[in-house]
């Protein structure tokens, strides 16, 4: 292969990339918060729910687990407009974010929840803790630092996946970068560049999770 | 520390050495290579009507294809179809997944300097159409309006210069997403070929698209890298060969329904 880099084209471009980067660590992030509170509401009422709830609990996790993500954005964006609703293309993008994420995380913690044993929650009651209490401090907190590093993962894969919602003309990281080297015609150096960007935010989320899990699960034991 | 750097130093060097002496040294040109292989790797994007799309049984058709098609066959190759879609016309060549793109591929002295051009096979209009309902009628009007545009083409080099600030410029990926994005109403306007602004007003009647505005007109033609300079004579010849004979002619009117506009050369 016959090719010289120009590296200097990706240097003169580093305000757009930044920019692109950071709407993908805010939509990722925002997701994230919105999607977990999704995921909770989903995993309570899946656990305790009356049963239609837990019905229609279990179709939307599995219709969203089971189908890419590319097609739910697609659905989202496009078929709003035709139910009266007008949405921009990072606020559509955000509610396929959340959607999706919600899913996989009251799958998530589901498998947290089993994890904790009757007889705790037998107990919770004998000592007079009402149902949201028992979910709360028995059941959700616990299962929530069991299940941390796979939501972290999620969320890391989350982060990834945001990468297409440039095909709803989301600007963020990837359609940045498909724009700049659609016009400047340097595409490795722009998707080398851009591929080290997404390596170092996800090492970045890593870390932060690394220091929330420490501040919330760890600390508070010690005490 | 120092030797995480000389580490680190002559892998560089490593690099450096495969990227300066692995591939350039053949001798070998695109043309022999294919000459040899009786087979030529040709881009194509099919989600560009009428120049490349897909038929009914999902083989790829249109002006492009059939330009390329015959191409191949006086070049005595079997052709090989690299389905790509406009964002990767040019990568597709570059990284060398292609030995020539064939795509409808505007000439402009910006993607001059990545890639060569043969002569131009055909010359296409970028125009822009909305619904009836919206009211442009000159480029002022275009004002707070959000225009879908698909990145890698034409209309994303012209488009952003001929737009007044204050136009709401949207981008999209490749074409069929920004069509659907004007006919679900994310956008207000789209800008495309007239060719593929009449195959979308005619397979939605009831939106009633009609053009609103002309953007430019530009003539097109295959790409290949730097350096492959016989395989471009060779097409430039092969062009030649078909404008006299008048098959570029037939073929641009079979798929497009207007006339072929003489073609220049460079």
């Amino acid at each position: 292969m016959h090719y010289a880099f120009h590296f200097n084209v990706v240097w003169d471009h580093w305000h757009d990339l930044a920019e692109g980067a950071w709407l993908t660590v805010r939509l990722s992030a925002l997701a994230m918060v919105i999607g977990l509170v999704v995921a909770t509401a989903c995993a309570y009422a899946k656990a305790a729910g009356p049963s239609p709830l837990r019905w229609t609990i279990a179709a939307y996790v599995e219709a969203i687990r089971n189908t890419p993500f590319l097609v739910q954005i697609f659905i989202i964006y496009f078929s709003l407009p035709a139910l009266g609703i007008s949405v921009g293309a990072n606020e559509a993008a955000l509610a396929a974010m959340v959607v999706n994420f919600g899913a996989y995380g009251t799958e998530i913690l589901r498998a947290g929840i089993e994890s904790i044993t009757h007889g705790q929650i037998d107990a919770a009651r004998a000592l007079g803790l009402t149902r949201l209490q028992t979910f709360r401090y028995v059941i959700l907190f616990p299962a929530l630092k069991t299940v941390f590093p796979a939501l972290a993962s999620q969320f890391i894969l989350l982060m990834l996946a945001s990468s297409v919602v440039s095909a709803i003309s989301a600007v963020e990281l990837t359609a940045v970068t498909n724009s700049l080297q659609s016009t400047t015609f340097r595409p490795f150096e722009f998707y080398f560049v851009v591929t080290g960007i997404y390596l170092l935010m996800a090492l970045g989320f890593r870390a932060v999770f690394g220091g929330i899990y420490w501040i919330v699960f760890m600390r508070r034991q010690r005490s | 520390m120092r030797t995480l750097g000389k580490l680190f130093g002559a892998a560089l060097l490593t690099i450096v050495a495969l990227l300066l002496t692995a591939p350039g040294a053949s001798a070998e040109s695109t043309l022999d290579k294919i000459l040899s292989a009786k087979k030529i790797r040709v881009a194509i994007d099919v989600a560009n009507p009428p120049f490349g799309v897909l038929d009914k049984n999902g083989q790829p058709d249109g002006s492009d294809v059939a330009v390329a098609r015959q191409l191949a066959k006086d070049l005595g190759a079997e052709i090989e179809f690299v389905q790509v879609p406009s964002t990767g016309r040019i990568p597709a060549l570059l990284a060398g997944r292609a030995d020539v793109t064939i795509a409808s591929i505007s000439v402009t002295t910006d993607r001059a300097k990545a890639v060569m051009y043969c002569n131009p096979n055909g010359a296409l209009s970028i125009t822009i159409f909305a619904p009836q309902t919206v009211k442009i009628k000159v480029p002022a009007d275009l004002v707070g309006k959000r225009v879908g545009i698909t990145r890698a083409t034409l209309e994303e080099a012209t488009v952003p210069k001929m737009a007044p600030e204050g136009t709401k410029i949207v981008w999209f990926d490749d074409l069929a997403s920004t069509v659907q994005a004007l006919l679900s109403g994310q956008v207000d306007a789209a800008a495309m070929t007239a060719f593929a602004e009449k195959t979308v007003a005619d397979a939605n009647p009831a939106k009633h698209l009609e053009n609103k505005l002309l953007v430019t007109t530009a003539f097109y033609g295959p790409i290949v890298r730097h350096d492959d300079f016989e395989l471009r004579q060779w097409i430039n010849t092969w062009i030649f060969i078909n404008t006299q004979n008048g098959t570029l002619a037939a073929i641009y009117k079979k798929y497009t329904g207007i006339d072929l506009p003489p073609l220049p050369i460079f």
